[in-house]
């Protein structure tokens, strides 16, 4: 089993008035799985997603991830969890626009402590299966979409991570961009084992998942 | 891992080109006017501190109660020194110094005028100014040796050898150059070119053994290991057994080192001098880097709209908040590295013209190890400075609110940043205050009404055969139409060299020790100097035989007094009667910053060093000039023909003021300057945080000027807050600053009205210059950069 939610419940305080993002949420998500959320919007797709992915907090309940338990992990602990076994793919790519393709590659990496000849490996074999090498020392800007997000996910699998968390990977791109993106998600779930969840409004791209949670004002149905 | 921050926060700089010339610019004005001040400073800190042992040099000086305040002053007897030696085991050397004094100095048909003075042998001993060629053992033990300076030396003997060579002192004394002194450095308070030994002034019967007569400082340096506390109890007393007059007098040892930067006594104790002129500035340049580094903190964290995404992005990828702050520091490092390399060669560029301004012979001494560590220093700690907070903020982000696009903090000031704000323009607003205070009265105590006329009047010293040829001189220079009228004085009328409590005169009180100066004059004071006559009549000796002991009182003497009817009263000074003929408008005498004090003008028989001049306007003032030379030449052939013009000298009187006005002009200057740079930076940030909200309000139907409004609204504010703040903190300050003075200004009301006004609408220009550019923007073309 990669992770495990139990009664997870997140809430803001407003106006003396708890308002909750998520209520009472039980996952088991094991390896290899790839997985599809889905909801209207603000049912609590992202907030869910960032609480597997450590990025938030959540305020009752527990959490165990690989045997750790989250919810009674230090902060330094935690992003050491994520930094090693997590990568994240965003809507909007998030790539750097100071760095080169090539640079964007390298920096997780550069937070892992591992030296540079190795690193320097690591991104050419990257950039190569990717066939992004004609690109690499191109900065965002001068990519199309769908190429950025191809590099936003060859980012997120440099560090080898066991769950890849995708937040409306596919949300600016066109259906044929889409529909490559998805294919990539697929072959890496079946040929490598990596687990994926991701969000997702297209009932086409989540029936790429093997398994589809949907969520309505943060409770799951 | 370091190779990757660099090369980050390079491309940072280069892709925000306006922001990093912005803070560059703000960072190297900072950093050159802190390093320019830290120069000075550091120059005047180590004024006079290279002698060896300094620590047991002292100055001797005289402490007494007078009226039930304590006066303390550093003229001593000339009969103090040996009292010392021959009482004082404890002192190991111990040496009078004469008034710096010109000399004619002649070698075959050369004369050159020098000036120099009267030392003891321990001279040399005591203070470092190290020999040459001489033995300091004997260079001064010889009645007729001279010691000069290696320029000195040169000047009267070229490339000769000057050891043994002989020259005649003022015509009359022929002296044998028994040793050569390296030259003095800048850093002293020292000026003398050669020195003569005290026997010299025994021989001329100039010394004396009157207790009475403080007229020259007194060195003394302590044998090693001698216990200060317990010597310093044991000298108080010292005059019990010498100074028959004033046998409570306590003589002081104050050491050296403090002489040049402390050595203001009020009622006894030591209130401080230059150092805090140092000490005002010393401030002013911390305070000028930390608004240097405000501009950067405010910039960069205005800028964090632009930089969340990056934290946010390098958080999820793993990055430890504690790397996040390295990179920001690097940062905010390499920005105040090349902002101190453009400082460097700004400072080179004026350091010439800084050194002229404050006076002192600035340099940096590339070799010293200290320059480097200090400009390291400077560099890293500036770099702390200014990164620390945005560091600390940025780093702060947390990773899932930024990216999800719902961050948008930096569209309205947010506190610390209005506080950093507040703390520029407070600052700006007080040496705005500051400078026009020191300016006012800078202008008032110069429009001050002197009470003598300075214009066109002269003086000379009396030297050579003057005294003796006096006579027929002044009939020749009234003669030749030169000179209007001619009088001989014991000073300049810019200095008073003479004062004392010794004067008597009916219904003085008993114990009334208020100090009285003194000027003497022969003949025709009144008329020569331009006083203004208010009873009586001017010297006149010519009808008037009896007028050598005739005085002649200003206002505050006769207040002094209580005379009632002053004309025909008696005053006793010196054991001589003197009869009051006239009385005279208070005159600034001594420092025109200060309140007048009783004074009398005793007659022909006072003593004489100084003739003053009117001189003839009819003609030009060149042509006067030659002719009153031609004269001296004639009845002093052998010295060279000196004069100073007195309305120079009293100008002189302004130049340590007029350095701190200039110095406070040109430093409120850059503070407004690097100010509005930041001011300038954070404007543009928020409009064009904002172009997408104007953009709704234009097509909406909003005006350009509601716009403006909008956007210059909350910096206007701030600007109001800190004249709040500012007024009260000026006004105690510069109330301070103005207690100093005895004749001064009232600040006036407007002054910071002035200032405020004056700080608003630099702001406004400042903001609205962006506003503006943002409310004419097309709202098309900024909404659909969304
Ligand atoms: N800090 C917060 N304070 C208050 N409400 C919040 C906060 N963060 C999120 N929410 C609310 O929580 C709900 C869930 O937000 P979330 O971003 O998870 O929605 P989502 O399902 O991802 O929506 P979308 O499909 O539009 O991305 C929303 O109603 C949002 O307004
Ligand atoms: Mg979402």
């Amino acid at each position: 089993m990669l992770l495990q939610l139990r009664n997870i419940f997140k809430w803001v305080q407003l106006g003396g008035q708890r308002i909750f993002l998520l209520k009472d949420i039980n996952l088991e998500v094991q390896e290899g799985e790839f997985i599809s959320i889905m909801g209207p919007s603000g049912s609590g797709k992202s907030t869910l997603l960032n609480v597997i992915g450590m990025l938030d907090t959540f305020d009752e309940g527990e959490y165990d991830f690989l045997n750790e338990s989250v919810h009674s992990l230090k902060e330094k602990y935690r992003s050491n969890l994520y930094k090693e076994y997590i990568g994240f793919v965003f809507q909007s790519y998030h790539l750097l626009d100071d760095l080169t393709v090539e640079e964007n590659l390298e920096m997780p990496l550069l937070y892992k402590k591992i030296k540079s000849s190795e690193r320097k490996a690591l991104v050419a074999d990257m950039l190569d299966r990717f066939s992004i090498v004609g690109k690499k020392d191109l900065f965002p800007t001068q990519l199309s979409g769908g190429q950025q997000q191809l590099v936003g996910v060859a980012r997120a699998l440099i560090g080898k991570p066991k769950l890849i968390l995708a937040d409306e990977p596919t949300g600016n791109l066109n259906s044929q961009q889409s529909e490559e993106i998805m294919q990539l998600f697929k072959k890496l779930n079946k040929e490598e084992g990596v687990t994926i969840i991701q969000v997702t409004h297209s009932e086409k791209n989540a029936a790429y998942g093997s398994r589809i949670i949907n969520l309505l004002d943060g409770r799951k149905i | 891992m370091f190779r990757n921050y660099l090369k980050v926060a390079w491309r940072n700089l280069i892709r925000n080109k306006s922001f990093s010339v912005l803070n560059i610019v703000g960072l190297s004005i900072g950093l050159t006017v802190f390093t320019l001040i830290v120069l000075w400073i550091n120059f005047e800190l180590g004024f006079d501190r290279f002698h060896e042992n300094q620590e047991r040099i002292y100055e001797v000086n005289n402490q007494y109660a007078i009226e039930g305040e304590i006066w303390t002053w550093n003229s001593t007897p000339k009969a103090m020194a040996p009292a010392i030696k021959k009482d004082y085991p404890e002192v190991d050397w111990v040496s009078r110094y004469y008034y710096d004094t010109p000399f004619l100095f002649s070698v075959d048909e050369k004369r050159i005028k020098a000036t120099g003075t009267i030392v003891d042998p321990d001279f040399l001993h005591i203070f470092s100014f190290p020999l040459v060629q001489g033995n300091i053992e004997s260079v001064l033990s010889d009645v007729n040796s001279v010691v000069i300076t290696e320029t000195f030396a040169k000047k009267i003997f070229g490339d000769k050898d000057p050891i043994g060579e002989l020259v005649k002192i003022d015509n009359a004394d022929s002296f044998k150059v028994t040793g050569v002194l390296k030259d003095l450095p800048d850093n002293t308070d020292f000026t003398f070119e050669f020195l003569v030994p005290w026997d010299y002034l025994i021989q001329k019967d100039w010394d004396d053994n009157n207790w009475g007569n403080n007229s020259v400082a007194t060195y003394v340096k302590l044998k090693e290991n001698v216990d200060f506390n317990n010597f310093s109890a044991n000298i108080k007393t010292l005059r019990k057994n010498y100074d028959k007059d004033s046998p409570d007098m306590e003589t002081l040892l104050y050491p050296f080192s403090r002489t040049y930067l402390y050595s203001e006594f009020e009622n006894g104790k030591e209130i401080g001098g230059r150092i805090e002129l140092i000490r005002m500035f010393g401030f002013i340049a911390a305070i000028i880097l930390l608004i240097a580094c405000i501009n950067f903190m405010n910039l960069s964290t205005a800028r964090s709209e632009k930089r969340a995404k990056e934290v946010g992005v390098r958080k999820v990828m793993g990055a430890p908040k504690k790397y996040l702050i390295y990179q920001f520091l690097g940062e905010s490092m390499l920005i105040s590295s090349i902002a101190a390399l453009l400082a460097f060669v700004i400072i080179l560029l004026v350091l010439p013209s800084f050194s002229n301004l404050v006076g002192k012979e600035l340099s940096i001494d590339f070799t010293s190890k200290a320059f480097w560590l200090s400009a390291i220093g400077i560099i890293l700690f500036t770099g702390m400075l200014a990164g620390s907070y945005p560091a600390l903020y940025l780093s702060a982000f947390k990773p899932s609110a930024v990216l999800k696009g719902t961050f948008h903090k930096a569209n309205t000031l947010i506190t610390p940043r209005k506080v950093l704000v507040v703390v520029q323009f407070s600052v700006a607003i007080i040496l705005i205050t500051a400078t026009l205070i020191i300016t006012q009265q800078l202008e008032k105590v110069q429009d001050r009404q002197l009470g003598y006329a300075k214009d066109n009047l002269i003086y000379t010293f009396i030297e050579g055969d003057i005294e003796k040829n006096y006579g027929a001189l002044r009939e020749e220079l009234l003669k030749s139409g030169a000179a209007t009228s001619v009088t001989k004085t014991s000073s300049p009328i810019t200095e008073s060299w003479s004062n004392t409590w010794g004067i008597e005169w009916e219904g003085k009180k008993e114990n009334d020790k208020t100090i009285i100066l003194r000027l003497m004059a022969d003949d025709a004071v009144v008329k020569t100097l331009g006083l203004e006559l208010l009873e009586g009549r001017d010297i006149d000796l010519q009808k008037y035989p009896t007028d050598s002991t005739a005085v002649i009182l200003n206002e505050t003497s006769v207040a002094l007094m209580g005379f009632e009817d002053p004309i025909g009263e008696i005053v006793n000074d010196n054991g001589k009667k003197w009869h009051v003929i006239g009385v005279v408008k208070d005159f600034v005498f001594n420092s025109p910053f200060q309140k007048i004090e009783p004074l009398v003008i005793e007659g022909a028989k006072g003593w004489f060093n100084v003739v003053h001049m009117k001189l003839n306007e009819a003609n030009t003032t060149a042509n006067n000039l030659a002719t009153i030379e031609r004269v001296y030449k004639n009845y002093n052939p052998e010295y060279p023909f000196n004069y100073d013009f007195v309305d120079g000298e009293y100008a002189k009187k302004f130049s340590d003021q007029q350095i701190t006005s200039k110095l406070a002009g040109l430093f409120t200057l850059l503070t407004i300057l690097i100010s509005c740079l930041g001011l300038f930076g954070l404007a543009s940030y928020m409009a064009e945080n904002r172009i997408k909200e104007v953009g709704i309000r234009k097509v909406l139907g909003a005006s350009v000027g509601t716009i403006v409004t909008l956007l210059s609204k909350d910096f206007l504010k701030l600007v109001g807050i800190s004249i709040l703040i500012a007024i009260p903190v000026s006004w105690y300050y510069m109330s301070n600053w103005l207690e100093d003075f005895a004749f001064r200004i009232t600040i006036s009301w407007w002054v910071f009205v002035i200032a405020g006004v004056l700080t608003l609408v630099i702001a406004l220009v400042t903001v609205s210059f962006q506003a503006v550019k943002a409310a004419r923007a097309n709202p098309v073309k900024s909404l659909r950069t969304e």
